[in-house]
């Protein structure tokens, strides 16, 4: 429970800390006053609506003002609407968030399914002619640029056998499982390929020095199948490293996918982040920034609950 | 090796950035798209007052006799990421190319280069071209319901006047009220003879939109997301950079047209990714400036093309001319600059040399265009050298010159060959400020810059050049001015106050042709090209050309519309 309470803190200090900062970048981008009247497109010409506008996103206010203003807007959900389009904000997000949520998920669904038994295969054959080629190819996909990856799958999946969409469409998979997943199918790819690769290499390193262990040396003496002993006994101690990859990734993935999203022009977050700072969209972009940085820190806070079932003595070790 | 292929494979990337640098100010640009005015004191625009010839070839319309129906998904360069009312979007091309499916304008410029009515039953001037009568077509409704008047009118263009930037486009408009007389009539009244005037109503301006909505929009702002017109879609569903789709308006007023039953816009701002989803067949058809596309298209035969060159843009290097204490303020080093550049180079290195290379503002179909402005088009780097030299032995001190370009690597591999060039010409230090997007076209409206590398000037009559080069729009550094160069040129002024007054086509060239030689001796900008769209469609996709469009008193509409690049989207019909 201390072990809890410790990282709960913890992530509300981070949680204050990015809202705090990204409510006071507003002021510090250059030209800011200019930027945003010039952002609206529309009249302004007097002082007093000039004034308005200003006011309305309280970049004259005082820093505790500010901070007031943006944290009421962020817990009440009043995020505005855009200066390009007057989309309301809550939705251009939530509707970016949904498209890298499920890209997220599938990557890193697609990546363990992949590099787990892999891993398992490679670590038990140590030094086999399987463990040698994957090696080199885990090493291939993640020397490989995603983008290079996009666009080569692309020339030949969409381009030359139009087998998947160049565009790829957030169709619901409720309105259609099949088009769901072919629009999906080449972003998931591009980005599981290096992630795959990365976590088999983890796995299968952390696996064989588990599989020195002896406890391990004990299991086999004692007659267990090869299959009992990798998942009932192996796998589990070896996980740590895994999992702390994928917890990072997963914020990664979440806001940092903007290569991929951009080469199959699905509107995520990330790209719509980096849209949204090219085109002075400040309101979308701290919101945004915001929200990755809770998901990023809400997944790792889970992430170090998680450590402590896998291993009880990290409990131990941090509260005593 | 690998170096020039991938300076080769990004062509679009430099057009593409620049077209979207210029986008802010391309609301006032596309409000007074075109050129010349009509006139004449009882119909709007007479075609025999045009004020330049004929076109002499335009894509002639489909021989096929169209079939309705149909969905075609059209790939845009980039989304317009504005609110949707008239007064507010920043108007690029894509902008009109969505704002054309739910919005009419009041006129449409015809194939002979005069502005005819369109949603206008006509536009009538008095005598001296200082009241302009403008009367709403009769039964026309908005998509919801609303009826198209004479206030509907007075609504949407005053809302202009207070528009940040389209406002600066109309600063020549005292009032426009509803004629009490005839609930039908708009009347504008302007402070000085403006023959021209029925232009700046066939763009952004002349786009008319619902009070109705307007007024709802005032009160919601999310609601600008949704527009509403008279046009030939009805909006159906937009999401930002995602896609924008309209379905068919059945009681569209101007019948037969629309063909389709819906039409929807992808923005996909990469060029080569615009190019492989049409042959992915992800979408049906796309417009794209991108050199090595145009070349591909030019030869592959396997889609529907039309190339739109007419009344285009012009790529260049925009020049703060009189930025106190730069050196770009004197006209030597100006000149210096635009003896030592060498566009041939560029043209070829990152377009594959399909671009014209331009001689000044105006393109060869503009009103105005010379072969030969006296601007040097070959690179004269002794000239340049002699000039810079002169400069210096008046002006003792280090010559340091800021080149401004976008983050896009494309634009800094130009940027790169100025650099190289004009500190060759003797300029001691060339500095190249990488500016994002957005900055970028603040930088350019506060005034905050030496040189900037640009594309802008579109259209067919020079009084759409009006607000960007007139002393009037050139605010001190600091202020947003769309004559970003702050040009202030009596000469210049005078010019363009004679060209905005009169009809004369005659005249209008001697003006034009001179404000392009002025150009040149000045050396106020340093050219580049001349932009070309190419609009590709797949086979069964049909009716880009603008000559399909015949307008309520039968002539047919100009090619590109007055706006290279864009097409009418009622006319387009699929055929399976």
């Amino acid at each position: 429970m201390r072990y809890f309470g410790q990282k709960l803190i913890q992530l509300l200090i981070v949680v204050f800390v990015v809202t705090f900062v990204v409510s006071l970048a507003l002021g510090a981008i250059p030209n800011a006053e200019e930027r945003i009247i010039a952002s609206t497109g529309q009249g302004a010409f007097t002082e007093e609506e000039r004034n308005a506008i200003l006011d309305e996103v309280h970049l004259r206010d005082s820093v505790v003002v500010q901070y007031g203003h943006f944290v009421k807007d962020l817990v009440t959900f009043d995020w505005g609407v855009t200066f390009g389009g007057n989309q309301p904000v809550r939705e251009s997000i939530w509707d970016g968030l949904q498209i890298s949520l499920r890209l997220m998920i599938y990557a890193q669904l697609v990546a363990l399914l992949v590099s787990i038994p892999l891993a398992l295969l490679a670590a038990y054959r140590n030094g086999g002619i399987f463990d040698r080629i994957s090696t080199t190819v885990s090493f291939g996909f993640i020397s490989v640029p995603n983008y290079v990856l996009a666009t080569v799958l692309g020339l030949f999946f969409t381009v030359q056998w139009k087998i998947f969409p160049a565009l790829s469409k957030n169709v619901s998979f409720f309105d259609s499982p099949f088009d769901h997943f072919k629009n999906f199918f080449l972003p998931t790819v591009v980005l599981a390929a290096p992630l795959a690769a990365t976590y088999m290499r983890l796995l299968r390193s952390d696996l064989i020095n588990t599989l020195q262990s002896d406890f391990i040396t004990t299991a086999r003496a004692k007659g267990l199948s090869t299959s009992r002993i990798l998942f009932g006994h192996a796998l589990r101690p070896s996980l740590f490293s895994l999992l702390t990859a994928a917890a990072v990734n997963v914020g990664a993935l979440v806001g940092g996918s903007v290569v991929v999203e951009t080469a199959f022009n699905m509107n995520g977050l990330g790209r719509k982040t980096v849209v949204g700072i090219f085109s002075s969209e400040f309101r979308l972009v701290q919101i945004t920034v915001v929200v990755l940085a809770l998901v990023y820190v809400f997944i790792n806070f889970l992430a170090d609950i998680l450590y402590g079932f896998l291993d009880p003595r990290v409990r131990g070790a941090r509260s005593v | 090796m690998t170096s020039s292929i991938r300076t080769r494979r990004r062509p679009g990337v430099l057009i593409g950035a620049v077209a979207i640098a210029f986008g802010l100010v391309a609301a006032a640009c596309g409000g007074d798209d075109g050129g010349s005015s009509s006139g004449g004191n009882e119909t709007t625009a007479a075609p025999a007052e045009t004020t330049a010839p004929a076109p002499a070839t335009q894509p002639p319309a489909d021989d096929d006799t169209p079939v309705p129906g149909g969905k075609i998904v059209f790939g845009l360069e980039a989304d317009t990421s504005s609110p949707w009312t008239p007064s507010a979007m920043v108007c690029a091309i894509s902008c009109h190319m969505v704002a054309r499916t739910v919005y009419d304008t009041l006129m449409i410029p015809g194939a002979d280069n005069v502005p005819h009515p369109y949603l206008a039953e006509s536009v009538t001037p008095n005598d001296d071209y200082t009241v302009w009568r403008i009367t709403a077509r009769s039964g026309v409704k908005f998509h919801d319901g609303t009826d198209f008047d004479g206030a509907a009118i007075v609504d949407n263009i005053s809302r202009h006047r207070s528009a940040l930037l389209t406002g600066t486009a109309l600063l020549d408009l005292v009032s426009i009220e509803l004629d009490p007389a005839d609930p039908m009539t708009a009347v504008a009244t302007t402070n000085k003879p403006w023959a021209t005037f029925p232009w700046y109503l066939t763009g952004q301006i002349g786009y008319m939109a619902s009070p109705t909505w307007l007024a709802a929009v005032d009160g919601d702002a999310a609601l600008a997301a949704k527009p509403v017109g008279t046009g030939p879609f009805v909006f159906d569903d937009y999401k930002p950079n995602e896609f924008y789709r309209g379905v068919k308006n059945a009681d569209y007023w101007n019948q037969p047209y629309p063909y389709l039953d819906e039409i929807e816009f992808i923005p996909i701002a990469d060029g080569l990714k615009r190019r492989d989803a049409l042959k992915a067949g992800d979408i049906d058809a796309l417009h794209i400036n991108n050199g090595e596309v145009i070349t591909e298209f030019r030869d592959s035969g396997e889609f529907n093309t039309i190339e739109v060159t007419k009344n285009g843009e012009t790529t260049y290097s925009l020049l703060h001319v009189t930025k106190e204490g730069s050196a770009v303020a004197d006209r030597r080093v100006r000149c210096a600059l635009a003896n030592a550049s060498d566009a041939a180079t560029t043209n070829e290195v990152v377009s594959f040399g399909v671009y014209q290379l331009a001689s000044g503002p105006f393109s060869p179909s503009q009103v105005g265009y010379l072969e030969d402005t006296g601007y040097p088009m070959v690179q004269d780097m002794a000239k340049a050298q002699e000039l810079i030299a002169e400069y210096k032995a008046e002006n003792p001190g280090e010559l340091k010159i800021a080149l401004a370009t976008t983050t896009d690597a494309t634009n800094l591999v130009i940027a790169n060959f100025q650099k190289d060039w004009w500190e060759e010409a003797g300029v001691d230090e060339v500095t190249i400020d990488q500016i994002d997007q957005a900055n970028y076209i603040v930088t350019a409206l506060l005034g905050n810059f030496e040189v900037f590398q640009w594309r802008n000037h579109g259209g067919v009559d020079l009084d759409q050049q009006y607000f960007w080069w007139h002393s009037s729009s050139a605010l001190p550094v600091g202020s947003l001015a769309l004559n970003f160069g702050r040009i202030k040129d009596a000469n210049l002024d005078a010019l363009l106050e004679e060209n905005r007054s009169t009809l004369d086509p005659a005249r209008k060239q001697e003006i034009a042709e001179e404000v392009n030689r002025l150009f040149a001796t000045e050396c106020y900008n340093l050219w580049g090209s001349y932009a070309i769209w190419l609009i590709a469609s797949k086979p069964d996709v049909k009716g880009f050309a603008a000559a399909n469009l015949v307008l309520p008193d039968g002539e047919v509409a100009l090619e590109g519309s007055g706006i290279a690049g864009t097409f009418y989207v009622s006319t387009i019909w699929k055929a399976s």
